[in-house]
């Protein structure tokens, strides 16, 4: 094998650093709190705080599987986290549909009868 | 982890919330015509949180279970016992309004979890069992103000305090994260030992989201714009529930959190809450004065006195801070009774602020209890607002510190500021003539006026319980 094909194979076998998770992890939750702000469709800002969740999520879980002394305990935690978003998504589309039902619209500028 | 009896007895108010939950829900489903009887069973139910809550405080019982996790003390029963109060008054004030619409069980099953959710949150010792008890507490509340649908706000309100409130959480939930991976455990006490000396920047990150989201549950500025359409959309009751209830929760966990979690880091999160102390007092206090609704006024109210009990976060340090932990109890207590009654007030008159016009002549009874929430309110002696605030200011004065003395300057200021709008309404009702529709009286309102009688007495004869409370605190275990 050439060394440069072992260079890489030994890159490839080597253990991911904590600090790659965390870094996609912090990009993910950035692109989801930007989308969230941005977006004029209340789905699509569900959609943007589901990407800042699991983002979270990331993060938790490399944190409990590379610290020794967090013991993999972040992984239990990490379900509990996916069925409270999950609960969160249930009720907000919900509501979404019932301002729906009565607007015709879901675009958050469009929903302001209430000012001051 | 083993379960004893002592188990069981610890978590009796979390048991009861519970069992009436799946209760009151099931009644509703099998039951035919059963709005009197769910309203009733959940009454039962808040009351018999209250109960276990005193009876518990009464025989000085404390513990911890589940590793740790879980702790009854005096001071989480107190706060057990603020929550589940306020809720019964929410149930009795709502068996009148939600019987017309005929989805009384569901109203109140919501209702029971943000007491279920809440009464959980004043005892938890860990991160995460923070996060699952505050979303327990908040998901509730978000289908609570948006449960009116014969109004085109409350669904309106429910979305907009939604939209904001999930985004607040994930914020919140990666402070913990952060402080989690910092830390290596989600324990409040193994976080104590993290954070002590020079702080991480990741662990000052973790800090800062931490408080960012805890500022938004509490609707401190610049986090508040949620409060006053959310409180405008939701039902009366539900308004007057959430204002309260959740939000003394809320402040209990984040006293604990700071004091049991991070005490060596006080130097680094008090300015914070200096800050956000005064920026809140402001904000709500300059916006409630240019308000017509009573309803928005009431909520920028509250957000103004979050300013009030953040001010007393600002004094946790040097000879302040067992005043200060009183001050939270205190006015958390006493914003409680004056709160609830203000708002039940809307229930019986009307939400605009001409709706109160003449009130004495029509209803004397009742504009003299309003007159009564407004001054505690505004904190005036001998009415409970008034112990709450003195006590905030004592442990300012205490606590030497110069920040801490500009945060008292600014509560004063405000006290001042929020004159205007609070005595607008004891005028109208004095002093301006009654107009014609304010007359009818809404029918069947026998219990909220009976409500709105005991928490005005309550609030009146606030000074009789300031000591017991302050003595409680101080064997509250939390120092």
């Amino acid at each position: 094998m050439p060394p440069q094909l072992q260079q890489g194979v030994d890159f490839l076998n080597a253990e991911i650093p904590l600090e790659f998770y965390l870094v996609v992890g912090a990009i993910m939750f950035a692109i989801g709190a930007w989308g969230a702000l941005i977006r004029r469709n209340a789905v699509v800002v569900f959609m943007c705080v589901e990407l800042m969740i699991n983002a979270v999520n990331l993060s938790l879980v490399a944190f409990s599987d590379y610290l020794p002394q967090a013991n993999g305990e972040g992984t239990s935690y990490a379900i509990l986290v996916i069925a409270i978003a999950a609960a969160e998504i249930a009720v907000g589309l919900a509501i979404v549909l019932a301002v729906f039902r009565s607007r015709r619209t879901v675009n958050v500028d469009e929903i302001n009868t209430m000012k001051g | 982890m083993t379960f004893t009896g002592e188990t069981f007895v610890g978590l009796l108010p979390e048991l009861i919330s519970t069992v009436f939950i799946v209760v009151v829900l099931m009644v509703g489903v099998f039951v035919e015509k059963s709005p009197d009887l769910t309203a009733s069973l959940a009454a039962l139910g808040a009351l018999a949180v209250f109960v276990s809550a005193a009876v518990l405080l009464a025989t000085g019982f404390s513990g911890e279970f589940f590793g740790g996790g879980f702790v009854v003390d005096n001071f989480a029963l107190f706060f057990k016992m603020i929550v589940a109060g306020s809720a019964f008054f929410a149930v009795v004030t709502a068996a009148r309004w939600s019987g017309r619409t005929g989805d009384l069980p569901e109203y109140m099953t919501l209702i029971l979890s943000v007491v279920l959710g809440a009464t959980l949150l004043v005892s938890v010792r860990d991160l995460f069992g923070v996060f699952l008890a505050i979303e327990l507490a908040t998901i509730p509340s978000y289908a609570l103000v948006a449960f009116d649908r014969t109004r085109r706000e409350s669904a309106e309100g429910g979305m907009k305090y939604l939209l904001t409130g999930v985004i607040a959480s994930s914020v919140l939930l990666y402070g913990m994260v952060l402080i989690y991976g910092v830390s290596g455990s989600a324990a409040l006490a193994d976080i104590a030992e993290t954070f002590t000396g020079q702080l991480t920047p990741v662990a000052i990150l973790g800090l800062v989201m931490l408080l960012s989201g805890f500022a938004f549950k509490l609707s401190a500025a610049p986090f508040h714009f949620w409060t006053p359409d959310a409180y405008q959309g939701a039902p009366t009751s539900a308004a007057a529930f959430l204002s309260v209830a959740p939000k003394a929760a809320t402040f209990a966990v984040l006293l604990r959190i700071l004091l049991e979690g991070m005490p060596e880091a006080a130097p680094t999160w008090t300015p914070v809450m200096a800050f956000l102390a005064i920026v809140t007092m402001f904000v709500g206090n300059l916006f409630a004065l240019r308000q017509r609704n009573v309803r928005r006024m009431l909520a920028y109210s509250s957000v103004a006195h979050s300013g009030y009990i953040l001010a007393a976060f600002a004094a946790l340090q040097g000879q302040g801070v067992a005043t200060a932990v009183e001050a939270v109890l205190i006015y958390s207590a006493a914003y409680a009774v004056m709160n609830t009654g203000a708002f039940l007030m809307i229930e019986l008159v009307g939400e605009d602020s001409k709706s109160f016009n003449g009130l004495f002549r029509t209803r004397p009874a009742l504009a003299l209890c309003m007159g009564i929430f407004m001054a505690a309110l505004v904190g005036i002696p001998p009415f409970s607002g008034f112990f709450g605030k003195a006590w905030v200011l004592l442990a300012g004065a205490q606590s030497g510190s110069i920040v801490v003395y500009a945060v008292l300057g600014a509560l004063v200021i405000n006290s001042v500021l929020s004159v205007p709008y609070y005595f607008g309404i004891i005028r109208n009702m004095f002093f301006e003539e009654p107009t014609k529709d304010a007359i009818s009286e809404p029918r069947d309102t026998g219990a909220v006026k009976a409500s709105v009688y005991v928490l005005a007495a309550a609030t009146t004869l606030f000074a009789l319980v300031v000591g017991p409370l302050s003595a409680l605190t101080r064997a509250s275990g939390l120092l």
